[in-house]
């Protein structure tokens, strides 16, 4: 008896505590995340390791096998490659590897022994966010506007030639795009200065906050920028269409223009605003597929970002650069689950969005 | 002054009438071919007074109020007629108003509080923004006003001001927010307020203290008031007036106790005769008989003879006018002398 009353006091503060956690939507979101990042390294380090064979056998094989040094040898090697240490038990590797990848340190690179992969990362990335950020803000703003553009004047011309636009350009995949621009533009009829347009930047060209800089950043990212805001705004152009055309039809609509309330404040604020309610949530998932949507275009296009260092880094076997971009993109994917989340809590007021008396 | 024996001539008499509805003709262009939704209505609502619209689901009567207001979907066109709205001696032609002129009218003169209240308020906007947003479109420029005069309207339909004021519709009962919006359609004291099945999406309790509240404000504001219900019971609480629509049109129309003790149209025989009495028992309930007409595919004659107890050849071949049967009381019927309630 009286233990059960004494055992019964924490148990009913752990369960006040989980009512707080569960009751606060940002927190619950946040700690999900938490964990999906957590399953997202673990998951990484038990393909390295454990599998048969996996990177480090491979690279250890490959090791003895060229250079004739010992498997010890070659093992340590491997170790400081993949950021493990093999000697150790696997409890604790996996608990030097989780450490060390919160500090963000990934080991260094397989091809150019040496540097950090952190750093290969953080002289790429930037230009990946920077070039399919901006062509994916262009074409969302883009595709909303010409979206409720076309919804607005349905089964006119307008629509009719913006749909026939976005079907074809949402169906075809954005690489071909590139390659029929390329072949096009570049080749046929040579309009476009492939050979300048190459990399992130001109020769002699530093970054720094001007003018200059700024520019040649643009002429360099226009091509696979060019090519996100054709493909990309087609998708959320035929998104906004049909979500415009099922708020059209709602009541408050209705009684809005019932009201007399303007055309303009009733297409803004009652039509515009509720219809771009669910792109928002997409919107926020679409940042998460920056670095995974980079790949292919990156390679086409030969613009030097993360997606053209990983596509090189699988060529050439690069285990422990894949494993690095591997986990910024599966972070850049989870982070974006957990922006949508807030951002859909914060814009639509359905949605409870922490502590509600 | 006895009332004239033509109804066109008795609508036409109220020359001083808040609206004025002159053979009222409205269609749907559909797949299958053209839907006469309403036909050929005429009507007046004098000033202050409440005129009850009874009638089965699409007998037209959603569809000309709509009408009223110019809020048709695309698909449908009124054919012929004329909607007259007089205030304060000034004219307005409404199916000839447009633009501003129209946006103007629609809530400040007529104001229309719809069927489906649960979904009249933008999820994402507090209440307050969406009256301020209608006043503001009526050329309201003073914000405390407006408030102070919401605060008022609100605490005018029983509901607790100070809070509602600043919530999501989401947070609100269905009830709630009919009131809000009955609160919101009293906001620029238009002259005439069309209810549109207010209270069919609420359960019976809050139906009753709608309509309770309905009375009240009735008394208090002296608006004129178009009533569109299938409920006869709750019509005769709180109109002065009754018309019943068949087919898109008028079959009866009369001061609300001849309509309820001398009925003299059998199709509001029967709605009457279909609505169970608190002393009456089920054993007289009865329904109408086979249902509602192809409104595409009419029948000939009288729209409502292949339903009808007391049809003969003639309601087969000739459709009957509006006919003086009362004081203030038309009936379109052939057999309006045989039809009676005491039977």
């Amino acid at each position: 008896m009286g233990e059960s009353t004494v055992s019964q006091v924490p148990i009913n503060k752990i369960r006040r505590r989980w009512k707080v956690i569960s009751h606060d939507y940002i927190l619950r979101k946040f700690i999900r995340s938490l964990f999906i990042v957590w399953a997202a390294i673990t998951a990484t380090f038990v393909l390295i390791h454990m599998m048969p064979s996996n990177p480090i056998e491979l690279y250890v094989n490959q090791l003895v096998m060229q250079q004739g040094i010992t498997y010890e040898e070659a093992k340590d090697q491997a170790a400081t490659l993949f950021s493990i240490d093999l000697k150790k038990p696997m409890s604790l590797q996996y608990i030097e590897f989780l450490q060390k990848v919160i500090k963000g340190d990934f080991g260094t690179s397989v091809l150019s022994p040496g540097t950090p992969v952190a750093d290969i990362i953080k002289e790429y990335l930037p230009w990946t966010v920077f070039s399919i950020g901006t062509g994916l803000l262009i074409s969302f703003t883009l595709g909303i506007l010409l979206g409720m553009l076309a919804a607005y004047r349905r089964d006119t011309v307008v629509d009719q030639l913006l749909t026939l636009y976005a079907s074809i350009f949402s169906a075809v995949p954005n690489y071909l795009v590139a390659i029929i621009i390329l072949v096009l533009f570049g080749v046929q009829w040579g309009v476009m200065p492939i050979a300048k347009l190459r990399g992130v930047l001109s020769p002699g060209v530093k970054p720094a906050l001007s003018w200059v800089f700024v520019k040649d950043a643009l002429f360099h990212g226009s091509f696979p920028i060019i090519v996100i805001v054709l493909t990309w705004t087609a998708s959320w152009l035929l998104i906004m269409r049909s979500s415009t055309w099922s708020t059209l039809e709602e009541d408050y609509v209705n009684v809005a223009r019932a009201k007399g309330l303007t055309d303009g404040r009733i297409m803004t604020a009652y039509v515009g605003r509720n219809a771009t309610l669910p792109l928002f949530a997409r919107f926020a998932l679409a940042i998460g597929l920056i670095v995974g949507g980079s790949v292919l275009i990156e390679q086409i296009t030969q613009y030097r970002g993360v997606g053209y260092t990983l596509l090189q880094a699988v060529n050439r076997r690069d285990y422990s650069l894949m494993q690095g971009i591997f986990l910024i993109l599966t972070f850049s994917v989870i982070f974006a689950n957990f922006f949508a989340d807030l951002l859909y809590g914060w814009i639509d007021p359905r949605i409870k969005v922490g502590n509600n008396k | 002054m006895t009332t004239p024996a033509n109804y066109q001539d008795y609508v036409a008499t109220h020359e001083q009438a808040a609206l004025r509805l002159k053979d009222i003709s409205i269609n749907y262009k559909a797949k299958r071919g053209i839907v006469h939704a309403v036909r050929n209505i005429s009507l007046h609502l004098n000033a202050g007074e409440s005129l009850a619209l009874i009638g089965e689901s699409g007998s037209g009567k959603s569809t000309l109020a709509l009408g009223i207001v110019r809020l048709l979907v695309k698909s449908a066109e009124i054919s012929s007629g004329k909607v007259i709205y007089q205030r304060d001696g000034k004219t307005m032609e409404v199916l000839s108003l447009q633009g501003d002129a129209l946006r103007r009218f629609r809530w400040a003169e007529t104001a229309m509080v719809f069927q489906a209240a649960l979904n009249a308020f933008n999820p994402v906007l507090r209440i307050w923004q969406q009256i301020w947003d209608t006043a503001k479109a009526h050329g309201w420029r003073d914000k405390k006003a407006v408030r102070k005069k919401a605060m008022e309207l609100l605490d005018l339909v029983q509901l607790d001001a100070e809070r509602v004021i600043d919530l999501y519709p989401h947070e609100l009962s269905g009830g709630m927010r009919q009131r809000v919006l009955i609160a919101l359609a009293l906001m620029l004291d238009p002259q005439v307020i069309i209810l549109d099945e207010p209270t069919t999406a609420l359960d019976i309790l809050t139906q009753r203290t709608i309509i309770n509240l309905l009375r009240d404000l009735k008394a208090a504001r002296n608006f004129t008031m178009l009533f569109i219900s299938h409920n006869l019971a709750i019509a005769a609480e709180l109109a002065n007036r009754i018309a019943t629509m068949y087919a898109g049109t008028i079959v009866e129309i009369g001061p609300t106790d001849e309509i309820f003790y001398h009925p003299r149209h059998p199709y509001t025989l029967g709605l009457i005769r279909a609505v169970p009495t608190v002393t009456g028992g089920f054993e007289k309930l009865e329904s109408i008989p086979g249902s509602p007409p192809d409104l595409i595919d009419l029948p000939t004659g009288c729209k409502f003879h292949p339903r009808c107890a007391f049809a003969t050849e003639r309601c087969r071949l000739e459709e009957p006018v509006l006919e003086k049967i009362d004081e203030d009381h038309y009936a379109a019927c052939w057999h309006w002398r045989s039809v009676n309630p005491k039977l």
